[in-house]
């Protein structure tokens, strides 16, 4: 059979049509509809649950949660939020809304 | 320019700047095709066509987050990073009176390997950590373990606000989280009035950076001045976190580089490490240690289910048997929901990925009218795994025909998922 162009065009776009919908097909298949950053997601959760990874599943059984936290001998020895804990891990925060307003003065438009 | 991982860096190693005067990403004008994504993806709206062509541009440091959701959807590789600590990392690694440590947060070991060809989420921790100390890495400290930490803090301070309600000079509630960067200037730019309201705990990395250079220091017999501490994360917007200038408690720069996992996948395979043969291997003590509770940071809802681990047994006293609290798991968008405490009643929460989602919230709050006691927040659609500092989507940086045929599988998909 001899191929013309107004067929050729037609066989491609059907090819393309069934490369987009077999895509489709396999990924409904595979199941629920995973994307991307699901299956990064369900990693995550994946190895939470596998006890060969993660032994323990809450920060406060973490041994050395329990050494640096220690009440004798642990360097944050006043228990969460204590004083060197202010001091170390615990911050402040600055109204940074003055350049922003200086932008939308000057016209630009954002969001919010 | 370098390429790193089919992203373009500035090879730019920043020093006491201002990382307010700092575009982390910006667009190269000769490769805009004026599409929009970038656009469409911006919490802010600090990228904008800056011309009648359609080429975008960032217009201003002080507009954008860092979040760097414009770099991983342009479908061109037109955006590029603006820093890169990586040739100073290996000339510190080379410095013998330099004691160089590893900080990696937790959804880099949910996305390196598939810079070396590993299926997508796929979980490399134990190659991540032989990697580093193949790289020359002094100490292979993780930032899972002061994820742990975070959660004894923040989880302790959301308590005293709850207990110290009704009384004189309480901190407000709802509790909002800290540990985005992205989410915590957008806090500080749009919504300054609800300041009080965001945790005061650093996040897991400005906590671990102090820590390493005293604790740390301590532990190892290392003195403090010789510790150089590299942040490792899926983020860019970390990169302004560490150049925050009130980061320094521990009496030097907490932060001394940060690199997302592109930058240290590429360091990898530049050093000729061949990361699949890698056996496994664990963190060194002290500050490596972690728990899964640490490693569901990486996801939106993660931070929450974690606090509620710890709040759940502080103030019911009781051991609570699964750990698993999978209503505050979210794949995207806004999740709320009522957690049941014995002895203590309902604990409200609410979880948000993405700016746009998080401004809902933040209105709710400033108009008074907000049930929830604590709310997680992060800038990124799905949290951490999907920052903007992981290796790209393939299908977004395919061929413009690929790219097409990605946008109309995005579009089936969404249809799929709510049906």
């Amino acid at each position: 059979m001899k191929m013309n162009r107004r067929g050729f065009i037609k066989a491609c776009g059907i090819m393309t049509g069934y490369a987009v919908l077999s895509v489709n097909m396999t990924k409904v298949a595979i199941a629920s509809a995973m994307d991307f950053v699901g299956l990064r997601q369900k990693s995550v959760y994946d190895a939470d649950a596998n006890s060969k990874i993660y032994k323990l599943r809450k920060s406060q059984d973490n041994p050395m949660v329990k050494k640096i936290y220690d009440h004798k001998t642990g360097f944050l020895h006043e228990g969460p939020c204590g004083h060197m804990s202010h001091h170390l891990l615990h911050t402040h925060y600055v109204d940074r809304s003055a350049r922003v307003k200086a932008l939308k003065a000057k016209g630009f438009k954002l969001n919010f | 320019m370098k390429k790193i991982e089919g992203v373009m860096y500035q090879a730019n190693a920043p020093k006491g700047v201002d990382p307010d005067s700092i575009f982390f990403v910006q667009v190269d004008a000769t490769k805009c095709e004026a599409c929009g994504s970038c656009e469409e993806v911006c919490g802010t709206g600090a990228i904008q066509s800056i011309n009648e062509d359609g080429i975008r541009q960032v217009i201003d440091p002080a507009a954008c987050m860092n979040c760097g959701q414009c770099l991983s959807n342009c479908p061109y590789g037109a955006i590029y990073e603006g820093i890169s600590y990586v040739d100073e990392i290996f000339e510190k690694l080379k410095d013998p009176d330099t004691v160089v440590v590893s900080m990696p947060a937790p959804a880099v070991r949910y996305g390196l390997g598939e810079s070396f060809g590993a299926a997508t989420g796929t979980y490399v921790g134990g190659q991540m950590h032989a990697a580093l100390r193949q790289l020359g890495f002094d100490y292979i400290w993780d930032n899972e373990f002061t994820a742990d930490v975070t959660i004894m803090e923040e989880g302790t301070e959301l308590i005293q606000r709850v207990q110290e309600q009704g009384k004189k000079d309480a901190r407000p509630l709802p509790q909002f989280t800290s540990c985005c960067p992205g989410w915590v200037k957008f806090a500080e730019t749009f919504y300054p009035d609800l300041l009080p309201n965001l945790s005061s705990c650093k996040s897991p990395i400005g906590m671990l950076g102090p820590l390493a250079k005293t604790y740390g220091a301590h532990e190892t017999h290392t003195e403090a001045k010789k510790i150089y501490t590299v942040s490792i994360m899926p983020c860019i917007a970390k990169k302004y976190e560490g150049l925050r200038p009130e980061l320094a408690d521990s009496g030097f720069r907490d932060i001394d580089a940060t690199i997302n996992t592109r930058e240290l996948a590429a360091m990898i395979k530049t050093a000729g490490i061949n990361f699949n043969s890698l056996p496994e291997q664990k963190p060194d003590p002290a500050l490596g240690d972690s728990t899964g509770a640490a490693t569901i940071f990486g996801t939106s809802g993660g931070v929450m289910e974690a606090a509620l681990r710890l709040a759940y047994e502080v103030l019911s006293g009781k051991k609570l048997k699964n750990p698993e609290i999978k209503v505050v798991r979210t794949h995207e968008g806004i999740n709320t929901a009522d957690v049941k405490v014995p002895g203590f009643g309902t604990v409200k929460v609410a979880v948000a990925s993405g700016l746009k989602n998080a401004a809902k919230l933040c209105d709710e709050v400033r108009a008074g009218k907000s049930p929830y006691h604590f709310i997680e927040i992060m800038s990124c659609p799905g949290g951490c795994v999907n920052g903007a500092g992981q290796p790209l989507d393939p299908e977004i940086t395919a061929s413009l025909f690929r790219s097409t045929v990605a946008k109309i599988n995005q579009r089936f998909r969404a249809r799929k998922v709510t049906a």
